[in-house]
């Protein structure tokens, strides 16, 4: 489980992160999207997890205990007892971004990041390579290494990148790109895999793709995905678990039945008044 | 289907008959000639030296040096895309190791001093690069320049390196010898063209190395780096390691080609080695000859040596004349001598445009122009960011 603890971050007089408590993956490949109006800290919470930030105080942990009253941490979000054993516990507030990579927490940006003058193909490798340990060697190959390129070719394969494998990525489509971009999530074999908009900027009729494919290969793999949304009709479809933010602080969580029956929520997404 | 562990020879790739150099390295039959032909050009420039007035051994030897040392400075220009202007800290470092232990220690071996050499430029290197790498971009190009010119400083001002007079790498009684090789002493003749030979061979090692370094996963990770920082990192790729060691081998191929210019001009001066212009230089040669690719970086270094010798017989105004040839590159040619007259035939496709068109001309004038004012309003900007904070 990703555990955000007490979590805060500010920027100057705005606090972004005031006292977020919050746990994902109590079922391994669950999908749990992040929601809130903009400005509630969504971003910063997905850069506290994943070290693009450090937090003015609290801490990230990974905790590996399947027995935990998980209500009792959430409660209330203030004050959030350690209700594990302390041997369960690994603390990763101080990791940098690559250790985290590779203790298992991922992520993709919201401007998709590519190396955009490799092809699709070079760009997974590059990540198969790095997820295996084998981007240190100076002696072999990069291309040298065929069960690295059977797992690209398979990854090209369930994003559906096949046709476009050989293209510079500065040239591939929007869609394309932001499937390339979590299919290279996808091959750090991550744990929990946070994504920030993966289907902003995606046309209409692409959205479903991109989003289909990450919740086929999630469920798959027992990927936890937190994701970051703003279309609704998304997250109802999708999500097993929402988590809402509003001006730092944890509205609140529950089924996506909440997008439904929280009145307040509604009105601060949707601008709904009721 | 040919074995991988096979020595070098030829294989058929596809119905392609290709020649095999290495493991990695396979060029077809046009290619393979054109190398053995650079290859055998190399070993023969001290017999054809003396039938081409006005060329010397010594200045072909010297471009090869700083042209190698820009071939090192180019695993971080064209892969992490990191621009150093102190790379003549590193060949600086490998001269002067060789002329202190000449001079001070009285060491003759010509491989020890060589070996000296490479472990100062590792050593330098490992700290200018520590304390380098904490910034990217133009802080980082700063920094390198600091560095390079903190050590001409010290060289310059420091009785034991000889201040400006410099050190000479003549070890024995009387100070009129030349280094040994092997325990033999040879005559100037000889040892001079021994050493041009030892530096071909060198050379084309490093060169092999480098090949293999850029296409190895390593070289992956730095092209990575290169394109996309934050990225690579949230791939799991410890950049900061990474590029370090890319800026120690980087500054090692400086550290041994500034060792093979102390043992082969025999004299070490901190404005020839270790000047923050030559620095410039270096990434000069590697822009000129063309910095994404492997050969460019070296043949500019030779051009260049050309061009300075030949630019001083010509005229005054030297320094002018890089500048205009490195601004004719840029703007007209910006892949540089190898890069252009690759695959693309952009050096024909020019040509061939300003033969159906030659006002074509002006337009590159124009744009070029405007390139301009867009380098020199970023330069500005750089500049104000520098001395008011970003």
């Amino acid at each position: 489980m990703l555990v955000a603890r007490n979590l805060r971050k500010s920027f100057g007089e705005v606090q972004a992160t005031d006292d977020v408590t919050v746990a994902f993956g109590r079922d391994p490949g669950e999908m749990v999207f992040v929601v809130g109006p903009n400005g509630a800290g969504k971003t910063t919470l997905v850069n506290l997890l994943t070290g693009r930030l450090a937090p003015d105080a609290g801490q990230v942990l990974l905790v590996d205990d399947a027995d935990v009253e998980w209500d009792a941490l959430e409660g209330d979000g203030s004050d959030a007892t350690r209700p594990w054993d302390a041997g369960a516990e690994r603390d990763i507030t101080d990791l940098t971004p690559e250790r985290r990579v590779h203790a298992g927490v991922v992520r993709s940006f919201q401007v998709v990041k590519l190396f955009e003058e490799m092809t699709a193909r070079e760009n997974l490798r590059t990540a198969v390579l790095s997820e295996r340990g084998l981007l240190s060697s100076a002696t072999g190959l990069r291309d040298g290494y065929p069960e690295v390129e059977a797992a690209v070719e398979d990854l090209l394969e369930r994003f559906r990148l096949g046709d476009r494998a050989d293209d510079v990525a500065e040239e591939l489509p929007h869609g394309d790109r932001k499937l390339l971009d979590v299919a290279m999530s996808f091959a750090l074999d991550p744990e929990y895999l946070l994504l920030d908009e993966p289907t902003s900027g995606v046309s209409t009729g692409e959205t479903e793709l991109v989003i289909e494919t990450i919740a086929d290969v999630s469920r798959e793999e027992g990927v936890t995905t937190i994701t970051i949304e703003h279309d609704m009709d998304i997250v109802s479809g999708y999500a097993d678990r929402v988590v809402a933010l509003h001006q730092g602080r944890v509205h609140g969580r529950g089924p996506p039945e909440m997008l439904e029956t929280d009145d307040e929520l509604r009105r601060l997404l949707l601008g709904v008044e009721t | 289907m040919s074995d991988d562990r096979r020595l070098p020879g030829v294989v058929d790739r596809d119905g392609e008959r290709r020649v095999r150099v290495m493991a990695g390295l396979e060029l077809s039959r046009g290619r393979a000639a054109l190398a053995l032909l650079g290859v055998a050009l190399l070993f023969a420039v001290p017999d054809l030296t003396p039938l081409l007035p006005g060329v010397k051994l010594l200045v072909v030897h010297q471009g090869l040096l700083f042209g190698f040392a820009a071939v090192g400075l180019n695993l971080l220009l064209r892969h992490t895309r990191l621009v150093s202007f102190g790379h003549a800290a590193f060949f600086g470092a490998g001269a002067y190791a060789t002329a202190v232990l000449a001079t001070h220690y009285e060491v003759a071996g010509l491989f020890t001093l060589l070996a000296t050499a490479l472990v100062a430029a590792a050593v330098v290197a490992t700290v200018v690069g520590y304390l380098s790498l904490r910034h990217t971009g133009l802080y980082f190009a700063l920094l390198t320049l600091a560095f390079g010119q903190l050590l001409f400083a010290i060289a310059q001002g420091q009785q034991f390196l000889g201040g400006s007079d410099g050190l000479s790498v003549r070890p024995g009684p009387g100070r009129g010898g030349a280094p040994t090789i092997l325990g033999q002493v040879f005559a100037p003749e000889v040892y001079e063209l021994l050493v041009y030979y030892l530096t071909v061979v060198v050379v084309l090692v490093g060169l092999l190395v480098m090949y293999r370094l850029a296409n190895s996963p390593i070289g992956n990770a730095l092209d990575a780096i290169g394109q996309d920082r934050t990225r690579a990192q949230f791939i799991g790729i410890p950049t900061r390691r990474y590029v370090w060691a890319a800026f120690v081998i980087s500054g090692v191929y400086g550290g041994i080609a500034g060792g093979l210019y102390g043992v082969a001009v025999k004299h070490v001066r901190p404005e020839a080695t270790l000047h923050f212009l030559r620095s410039g230089e270096i990434l000069f040669m590697a822009i000129l000859g063309g910095f994404q690719t492997l050969l460019g970086p070296l043949i500019g270094g030779v051009v260049f040596f050309f061009l300075k010798i030949g630019g001083r017989n010509f005229t005054d105004y030297f320094d002018a004349l890089t500048g205009v040839v490195l601004l004719l590159v840029v703007f007209g040619f910006p892949r540089g001598i190898v890069g252009s007259l690759g695959g693309d035939r952009s050096v024909r496709a020019r040509a061939a445009a300003v033969r159906s068109d030659p006002t074509v001309v002006l337009e590159w004038a124009v744009a070029g122009v405007g390139r301009l004012g867009g380098a020199l309003r970023t330069a500005a900007r750089n500049v104000r960011s520098v001395f008011g904070g970003t």
